[in-house]
């Protein structure tokens, strides 16, 4: 019994297509893929690697733990360090490399008068609460309840 | 067409259906087996050779990165939002931006912090509550000693509040079941992220997540989300915007791992809290304590 040719050449077809779409996925899937699901398991490591930036509290414990135990009983030990000294793992990687100071403007982004703002949080108007003196001549940073 | 009258007297003519050759010479013979073996030899040859050639493909294909002892499959990260606690600072807006190279544009933003204002009803209406205005000037960030425009006339509101929105990082999230290329997905240790070597940049999911926390970066030209700083929390850091947040508003945590006095879990102990557009069937794992019936 003869195949008919129109058969055979629809069969030829179908064997090219399914041939080439396996050496396609053979080759071309990559080797994490489905690791951990439906992904490729390499981006994980691949989003691990990015460069950092903010050093977290551990590190700045490591060299200033006076400064961090005393802040952690005071009314500010909700606030991180790198909330107000901004980035630090420059300054862990290389201590000659200095943060910058912390100005009045810290201060008022959280404690200026807003409407929006929860009842529970200190708020002063900046324009009646002092007349051009900065905040630190009167409050300290780090224990906020304290007068310098 | 003339050929079969010249064809010599002693030769077979070529027909459509010739008799097999071999068959007239018995099941094995000499040709027969060297072409069995030929095959056979050239067929290990080709698979070895395609071996060797899948690895030179995958090798380009591959990031050499080795895993640095961080398993995915122990871990199950989680931060929810207490919106009483959130002073509106914009700290963890900035911080975002630097920790993850976010293009300083106002509308670049992988977390942001939105301003609810809920205006006075107006007098004889009878309502509750009034008109709500929502504004995010610049996603909240304010620069040191600078105001956010007061857009409401202050005897005009009721009251209002800040709430922060990141990635809410969905069970079922729509921007991975859109992804053409499969290069959004969900981590085994519950964040959704994006495989920035396989985005093609055509943003629908960006279209596609309910919430608007995507965006197309302007420089790799490839989508981009809050990945809760992944860099940061496999190896014990917390995220950016949680480590700056100076009212605890947002609390981070492992499920898998909780710690002694962990955040996480005394925010379920004490909070009631609910996601955002429960109606689309997203299913949140981000929850929020504190919302408000305006909070979209």
């Amino acid at each position: 019994m003869r195949i008919p040719p129109q058969i055979f050449r629809l069969v030829l077809l179908t064997v090219g297509i399914v041939t080439s779409y396996s050496a396609a996925r053979y080759f071309l899937t990559p080797p994490s893929f489905g690791q951990y699901g439906w992904f490729r398991g390499d981006a994980l490591h691949l989003l691990q690697d990015r460069p950092r930036k903010y050093a977290g509290r551990k590190a700045c414990d490591e060299c200033h733990s006076e400064q961090v135990q005393k802040l952690a009983k005071a009314e500010h030990k909700t606030v991180s360090c790198e909330s107000c000294h901004g980035v630090g793992l420059a300054h862990v990687d290389d201590p000659g490399v200095t943060l910058g100071r912390p100005t009045d403007g810290l201060c008022t982004r959280c404690h200026e008068r807003d409407v929006a703002r929860p009842v529970w949080l200190h708020q002063i108007n900046p324009k009646n609460h002092y007349n051009g003196q900065h905040c630190v001549e009167c409050h300290v940073p780090h224990q906020p309840n304290e007068v310098p | 067409m003339n050929s079969m009258p010249s064809a010599a007297p002693g030769q077979v003519p070529p027909g459509p259906n010739p008799a097999p050759v071999s068959a007239a010479k018995g099941p094995v013979s000499r040709r027969g087996l060297l072409r069995t073996l030929t095959g056979a030899i050239g067929g290990v040859l080709t698979l070895s050779a395609a071996r060797a050639a899948k690895a030179a493909v995958q090798k380009g294909l591959a990031t050499s990165e080795a895993p640095k002892g961080y398993d995915p499959l122990k871990h199950k990260w989680l931060m929810a939002i207490d919106v009483e606690r959130c002073i509106g600072c914009g700290a963890c807006v900035e911080a975002c931006k630097t920790e993850n190279n976010v293009p300083d544009a106002p509308y670049y933003f992988r977390t942001w912090i939105e301003r609810y204002i809920i205006k006075r009803p107006k007098p004889g209406s009878g309502d509750a509550r009034g008109e709500v205005v929502v504004d995010s000037v610049n996603g909240g960030m304010r620069k040191a000693g600078t105001r956010l425009p007061d857009l409401v006339p202050k005897e005009e509101i009721l009251r209002g509040f800040y709430v922060p929105k990141l990635c809410n990082l969905c069970e079922h999230s729509p921007c991975a079941q859109v992804c053409p290329v499969g290069a959004t997905f969900d981590s085994p240790d519950g964040v959704v992220l994006v495989d920035p070597k396989y985005c093609i940049g055509c943003g629908f999911c960006i279209q596609a997540c309910p919430y608007g926390c995507r965006f197309m970066n302007p420089v790799t030209h490839t989508a981009e989300k809050c990945t809760m700083c992944y860099h940061r929390i496999t190896r014990g850091l917390r995220p950016a915007c949680v480590e700056v947040c100076p009212g605890e508003a947002r609390i981070f945590g492992d499920l898998k791992n909780p710690v002694e006095n962990d955040p996480i879990t005394r925010f379920f102990e004490t909070r009631k809290a609910e996601p955002l557009k429960p109606h689309l069937g997203t299913k949140p794992r981000v929850l929020y304590a504190g919302l408000d019936m305006e909070v979209r």
